[in-house]
């Protein structure tokens, strides 16, 4: 297993399995990678996916809720917390998507940069602080969450919509991670 | 699938009207596209390779895995409900080590793995599906972690 650096740069992935081909795909198929990110046609992660055309159907609607609907946790720190995530499950690909996003809203590019060099507990603001340790917790520990957990997001100013946004976000790069790392593998970009 | 079966509320004993409902109502799209994805995963129009009991016992194992004993219950009660696979073959031996693995070392994972897998009689197609059905019970594990705090919360 070759060890990449974490990184803001943009990053490929290659899949390790024959994909779907768009141009015999079945209507079905076409339907779910149409449901995916614009770019899913031609994603070999989506193409991928879309071998169970039943779980995708699924699975790209409940991630865009996850991370776009609107109101809620800001979506910036829905990044941050996938980007957390990522870090900690090792996904390489996941965290250079999802730390752009972050950069990109948030025009600081620092953040992630110094959470890279110095990792998870790197100086951060109260809230963003408190994101990252209930990413943490949740992601290493799920059965070990407890009630001080709650009371940390609160003092950081989190209100219970915005908890129940960030344990999704969270929940939902436990997921994704796993997709990212055991079907396929980060390239440099061509 | 009315809204009281559903099974994330079940587990994490959201009430029906209490203020965790009403924070779940909030998201429909999360609470609809959550048990859809179960109910794909779990219990398909199609199981092409992975036969529904296999499918509730790689769920039984990631829930194990993971310590929670609510989704462990859950799937040994669905497993106990569907023809036992067969124990002890070279294929489920592979299913289950691979199962192991993208549940607690998924970074560990290579294509040499998916290959092994093919040559068990896994197509690609049953492999996404396998990958799916794990990932989405660690997913599964911590929504249901998450919201849980919230509905168990002592309330002034």
């Amino acid at each position: 297993m070759t060890e990449r650096p974490f990184t803001l740069d943009p990053v490929e992935w290659a899949a390790w399995l024959p994909t779907v081909e768009a141009a015999t795909a079945t209507p079905e198929q076409l339907a779910a990678l149409d449901k995916s990110p614009a770019s899913a046609r031609t994603s070999p992660y989506f193409l991928t996916l879309a071998h169970d055309v039943a779980a995708l159907a699924q699975r790209s609607p409940l991630f865009n809720a996850v991370m776009y609907a609107s109101g809620g946790l800001p979506r910036a720190e829905r990044e941050l917390a996938t980007v957390a995530v990522s870090y900690i499950n090792g996904c390489v690909y996941c965290a250079s998507v999802h730390a752009r996003r972050f950069s990109e809203l948030t025009k600081k590019p620092e953040i992630i940069q110094r959470l890279y060099d110095e990792g998870l507990g790197t100086a951060l603001e109260p809230r963003h602080r408190a994101i990252v340790d209930y990413a943490e917790t949740l992601t290493r520990a799920p059965d070990a969450v407890t009630d001080a957990d709650l009371a940390a997001l609160r003092t950081a100013g989190l209100t219970d919509p915005e908890i129940v946004d960030l344990t999704h976000a969270i929940a939902m790069f436990a997921w994704a991670n796993r997709l990212m790392l055991t079907l396929g593998e980060p390239i440099d970009p061509l | 699938m009315t809204a009281s079966a559903d099974l994330i509320d079940a587990l994490a004993g959201i009430e029906p009207g209490s203020p965790t409902a009403a924070l779940r109502e909030r998201r429909p799209d999360f609470v609809r596209y959550s048990q859809g994805s179960h109910d794909v995963l779990l219990a398909p129009a199609d199981p092409a390779g992975v036969s529904l009991a296999e499918r509730a016992l790689i769920a039984l194992r990631v829930a194990t895995i993971e310590r929670s004993d609510a989704l462990a219950a859950h799937y040994r009660a669905m497993l106990g409900g569907r023809d036992a696979p067969t124990v002890g073959t070279p294929r489920l031996q592979a299913l289950l080590e691979h199962v192991e693995r993208v549940t607690t070392a998924p970074r560990t994972a290579t294509k040499t793995h998916l290959d092994d897998l093919q040559s068990h009689r896994f197509s690609p197609r049953d492999l996404v599906t396998i990958a799916q059905l794990v990932a989405f019970v660690t997913y599964q594990v911590r929504v249901v972690a998450g919201l849980r705090l919230l509905a168990q919360e002592p309330r002034a």
